[in-house]
C-alpha cells in the first residue's frame, strides 16, 4: 500500500453557486513531493476547486482529507471550525493578487502567522522569516512595505508568508498571472526551485512552460470536470480529448 | 484690557478656563461613548440580520437628518421626565430630582457622533481588501484573530480621517450644551459678557479657544494619519 | 397624553416655525451661493499671499462653534452700538432674524468655498486645454467648460451643506428667532408635553427627505450624460474637500 505518502486527498468535489454547479466532482490525490499543475480555460473552476481545498469555499458536498484525516462537513458547513483552521495551518496558500497585508512589513507579513497562529516565539520566528525572504531573494527588504515593492516582489514575499508556516503543502492559484511579463520569470525560478527541493505544491497555472518542466502530473479542467491528468510529456504530446488538444494549441 | 482676562478676583481668565475644562471634559467623555454607538452602528447596518439591520440603518439616518440641539433637547427633557416618573413610580414622597446637563450632554452628543461614526465605519469596513482577509483565513487564523489583526487595523487607517472630522465636529458641540446650563466655555463666556458688558470681546475670545482647540486637533490628526498609513502609498 | 393632542392644538405654530426654518436655509445658503465660487476661483488661481486670507476665514469658520460665531454678531454687536447707530446699521444687528441669517450665510460661505474648490480641481485638465485649444478666451473657458463641470461635480456635497445648514439653523432659536425649533420649544415650555418635540423631529426629517429628493431630481436633469457611478464618484471626490 502506498496510501501511507498521501498526503491531500480530495474526493468528489462538488461545488455549486446558486444554480451553476462549478464543480461536478473532482477527485485529486497528491503525494509527497508531487508538483501537480493544474490547467484549463478560463471559469473551469480551477480557483474555486484550490479554494475548496483549504475549505475557502466550502464543497457543495465530497471530502478533502489531509494525511487521511477527513473534515467533516455537515449541511453544507464545516462541523467544526477548529479542524478548519488545523488544516489551513498545514497548507500554505499563494494568490494571484498577493494579499499581503498591506498595514504591516514585509518582516511582519511573514512573521504574522508563526508568532500569532503556530504561538512560535518572536524571536526563532523573526530568525526563520530572515531567512525564507533570503531564500526568495528579498533579504534587503525586511523593513519596507507592500506597496513600496515590485509585483514579482511581493509575491516573493507572499511565497516567503507560505513558507514560514512550514506546510505540507502548497496552493498556488495563478501566481504570476497579475504580474508584468518580465516579473514572471522572477518569481517561476523561486518555485522552480521549491520543486527542487522536493515541496509537495498543486499549482494553478498558465504558464505551459512550468507546468511541462516543473510538474510532476499535469491535470486539465473543462467546465468541472478533470478531462485529462497524467504526466505533462505525455500528455502534452498525445492529447487524449479534443478539447485539450484545442487548448494547447490556444496557449501556443 | 488684559486685567479683564486675567486669572483671580479681578479678571475671567479663571472662570473661562473652568469652563474650557469642562468643555474638554465634556468632548473626551463622549468620544469613546459615541465611537462605541459607532461600531455598533456599523456592525447593524452591516449585518445580514434584516431587523437588526433595519435598526442600524434607521437609526444612522434619523440621527443625522435631526439638528443637534433638538436631541439634546429631547434627551435632556425625555430623559429627564422619564426618571422622574420612574421615581415617581417607585417612591411617590420623593421630590423631583435633576438629570445632570452633564449626562445629557454626553448621551445626546454621543448618539450623534455614534450615528456619524457608524456611517465613517460602514464604509471602511465595506473598503477592506477581501483577499488580505482571505490571506489570514488561508494560514489558519481564527475569526476573531482576523478581525483583531487584519480587518480592525484597516479599518482604523480607512476611518481615522472621517473620526478625526467628527471629533472637530464633536468639539464644536459640546458648545450646544451650554443652553441647558451646563457651565462649559461657552456659558462661563455668557456669564463674563453679562458682567463685564464686553460681549464681542468675550465671544471673540471663546471663538479664538475653540478655533486653537480645533487647529490643534487637526495637527495631531494629520500626524496620527501619516503614522496610520506609513508604507502606504498615496494615491 | 395623547400625542395627537399637541398637535391638533399647535400645528398652526409648528408649520409657521418650518417655514421659518426653511427661510433661514435658503436665505443664509443663496447669499453664501452668490459669493463662494468667487473666493473658490481667487483660492485656485492666485499667489498664496492673496490666498492667505481667504484661508483664515474659512479656518476660523470651520473651526468654530456656530453657536459662538452666532453671539459674536447678535450680542458682540451691542459693544459697538454708538458706531453702529452713526453708520444706521443698528437697526439691522438688532434684529435676531438678520444676525441668524448673516452668521448662516458667513458660515455657509466658507464651505461652500472649499466644495467649489475640490469642484475646480477635480475638472479634468485635458478638458480645459481642449478648450483652449479651439481658441475660447479665459473667460469662456470658465463660463463654459470650468463652472458647469465644477458644479456638477461638487453638486451632491453642496446639497449635503445645505441640509447640514438646515439643521444647523435650528440655533437661531437661542437669539429668540421663532423657527421650528423655537416654536417647538415654545410649545414645550406651555404644556410640558414631550411629544412636541417628536413631532419637531418628524417635521425635521420631513423636510430634509423633500430637499434630497428635489436636489436628486435638479442632479439627473442637470447631467443626463453621467452615470450614477461617476456622479457617486465625483461626489466623493467634492465631499474629501467639505464636510464629513
Ligand atoms: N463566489 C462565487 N459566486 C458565484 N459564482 C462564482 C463564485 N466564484 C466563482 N464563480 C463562478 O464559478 C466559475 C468558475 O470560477 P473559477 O474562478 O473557479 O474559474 P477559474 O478556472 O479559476 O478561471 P480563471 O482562469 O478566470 O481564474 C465561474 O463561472 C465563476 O463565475
Ligand atoms: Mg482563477
Amino acid at each position: 500500500m502506498t496510501t501511507t505518502d498521501c498526503v491531500l486527498e480530495a474526493i468528489e468535489i462538488r461545488k455549486t453557486f446558486g444554480p451553476f454547479e462549478v464543480l461536478k466532482g473532482v477527485s485529486l490525490e497528491a503525494r509527497n513531493h508531487d508538483v501537480i499543475s493544474i490547467l484549463g480555460s478560463s471559469g473551469s473552476g480551477k480557483s474555486t476547486f484550490l479554494r475548496c481545498l483549504n475549505f475557502l469555499e466550502t464543497p457543495t458536498s465530497g471530502s478533502v482529507s489531509l494525511h487521511g484525516q477527513e473534515v467533516e462537513v455537515r449541511n453544507g458547513k464545516p462541523a467544526n471550525p477548529r479542524q478548519i483552521e488545523a488544516l489551513r495551518r498545514r497548507l500554505g496558500m499563494v494568490f494571484q493578487q498577493f494579499n499581503l497585508w498591506t498595514h504591516r512589513t514585509v518582516l511582519e507579513n511573514v512573521m504574522e502567522g508563526p508568532v500569532h497562529v503556530k504561538k512560535e516565539p518572536k524571536a526563532e520566528a523573526r530568525e526563520k522569516a530572515e531567512a525564507f525572504l533570503q531564500r526568495v531573494g528579498l533579504a534587503g527588504k525586511t523593513n519596507a512595505y507592500p506597496s513600496q515593492l515590485s509585483g514579482g516582489q511581493q509575491q516573493r514575499v507572499a511565497i516567503a508568508r507560505a513558507l514560514a508556516m512550514e506546510p505540507d503543502v502548497i496552493l498556488f492559484d495563478e501566481p504570476t498571472s497579475a504580474l508584468d511579463p518580465e516579473l514572471v520569470d522572477e518569481v517561476l525560478k523561486v518555485m522552480q526551485s521549491l520543486a527542487a527541493e522536493g515541496r509537495t505544491m498543486i499549482v494553478v497555472t498558465h504558464e505551459m512552460g512550468f507546468a511541462r518542466q516543473v510538474s510532476s502530473e499535469t491535470v486539465f479542467l473543462h467546465e468541472g470536470r478533470i478531462v485529462e491528468q497524467g504526466p505533462p510529456d505525455e500528455m502534452f504530446s498525445h492529447p487524449k480529448t479534443e478539447v485539450f488538444e484545442r487548448f494547447i494549441a490556444k496557449v501556443k | 484690557m488684559l486685567e479683564l482676562f486675567s486669572l483671580g478676583d479681578t479678571g475671567w481668565g479663571d472662570e473661562i478656563l473652568r469652563g474650557l475644562l469642562v468643555t474638554a471634559q465634556l468632548a473626551v467623555t463622549t468620544l469613546p461613548v459615541g465611537i462605541l454607538l459607532g461600531f455598533f452602528a456599523a456592525f447593524a447596518s452591516l449585518s445580514r440580520f434584516v431587523p437588526l439591520r433595519a435598526l442600524g440603518v434607521g437609526y444612522t439616518t434619523i440621527m443625522r437628518g435631526l439638528p443637534e440641539i433638538l436631541t439634546l433637547f429631547v434627551v435632556y427633557n425625555g430623559v429627564g421626565l422619564l426618571l422622574n416618573s420612574l421615581v415617581q413610580w417607585l417612591s411617590p414622597e420623593a421630590g423631583s430630582i435633576d438629570f445632570s446637563p452633564f449626562a445629557a450632554g454626553v448621551i445626546a452628543l454621543g448618539m450623534v457622533f455614534g450615528a456619524f461614526a457608524g456611517e465613517v465605519l460602514r464604509g471602511a469596513f465595506n473598503a477592506l481588501d477581501r483577499g488580505q482577509i482571505e490571506a489570514g483565513r488561508a494560514i489558519g487564523m481564527t475569526n476573531s484573530q482576523v478581525f483583531w489583526r487584519i480587518s480592525l487595523p484597516q479599518v482604523w487607517r480607512f476611518a481615522l480621517p472621517g473620526l478625526g472630522n467628527l471629533w472637530i465636529n464633536l468639539l464644536k458641540d459640546t458648545a450646544l450644551v451650554s443652553v441647558i446650563a451646563l457651565d462649559d466655555l461657552m456659558r462661563m463666556t455668557k456669564v463674563a459678557v453679562g458682567v463685564t458688558k464686553q460681549p464681542f470681546t468675550f465671544y471673540l475670545l471663546a471663538c479664538l479657544i475653540y478655533w486653537v482647540l480645533s487647529v490643534l486637533s487637526e495637527l495631531v490628526l494629520a500626524a496620527m494619519e501619516r503614522r496610520a498609513n506609513r508604507g502606504v502609498r498615496r494615491a | 397624553m395623547n400625542p395627537m393632542d399637541v398637535i391638533v392644538t399647535y400645528w398652526p405654530r409648528l408649520i409657521d416655525g418650518a417655514l421659518m426654518t426653511i427661510r433661514l436655509t435658503l436665505l443664509g445658503a443663496f447669499i453664501a451661493a452668490l459669493v463662494s465660487p468667487w473666493l473658490a476661483l481667487v483660492r485656485v488661481n492666485t499667489a498664496t499671499f492673496i490666498q492667505a486670507p481667504i484661508r483664515v476665514y474659512v479656518s476660523f469658520m470651520r473651526g468654530t462653534p456656530l453657536l459662538a460665531q452666532l453671539f459674536l454678531i447678535f450680542y458682540g454687536s451691542g459693544q459697538f452700538r454708538p458706531e453702529l447707530e452713526q453708520w444706521g446699521l443698528w437697526d439691522f444687528f438688532r434684529d435676531p432674524f438678520n444676525c441668524a441669517v448673516l452668521a448662516f450665510a458667513l458660515n455657509s460661505t466658507a464651505y461652500q468655498t472649499e466644495i467649489l474648490r475640490g469642484g475646480i480641481l477635480g475638472v479634468p485638465r485635458g478638458e480645459i486645454e481642449a478648450a483652449r485649444a479651439v481658441g475660447m478666451t479665459p473667460i469662456q473657458v470658465l463660463r463654459r467648460v470650468v463652472a458647469p463641470h465644477a458644479y456638477r461635480i461638487a453638486w451632491p456635497a453642496l446639497g449635503n451643506e445645505v441640509i447640514l445648514l438646515m439643521k444647523a439653523s435650528a440655533l437661531a432659536s437661542i437669539v429668540t428667532v421663532f423657527d421650528l425649533m423655537g416654536r417647538t420649544r415654545q410649545v414645550f415650555s406651555r404644556t410640558f408635553d414631550f411629544s412636541v418635540y417628536l413631532w419637531a423631529a418628524l417635521i425635521y426629517l420631513c423636510i430634509t427627505a423633500t430637499f434630497v429628493l428635489l436636489w436628486r431630481f435638479a442632479e439627473r436633469r442637470l447631467s443626463p450624460h453621467l452615470s450614477a457611478a461617476d456622479s457617486t464618484a465625483a461626489a466623493r471626490l467634492a465631499e474629501l474637500e467639505a464636510r464629513p
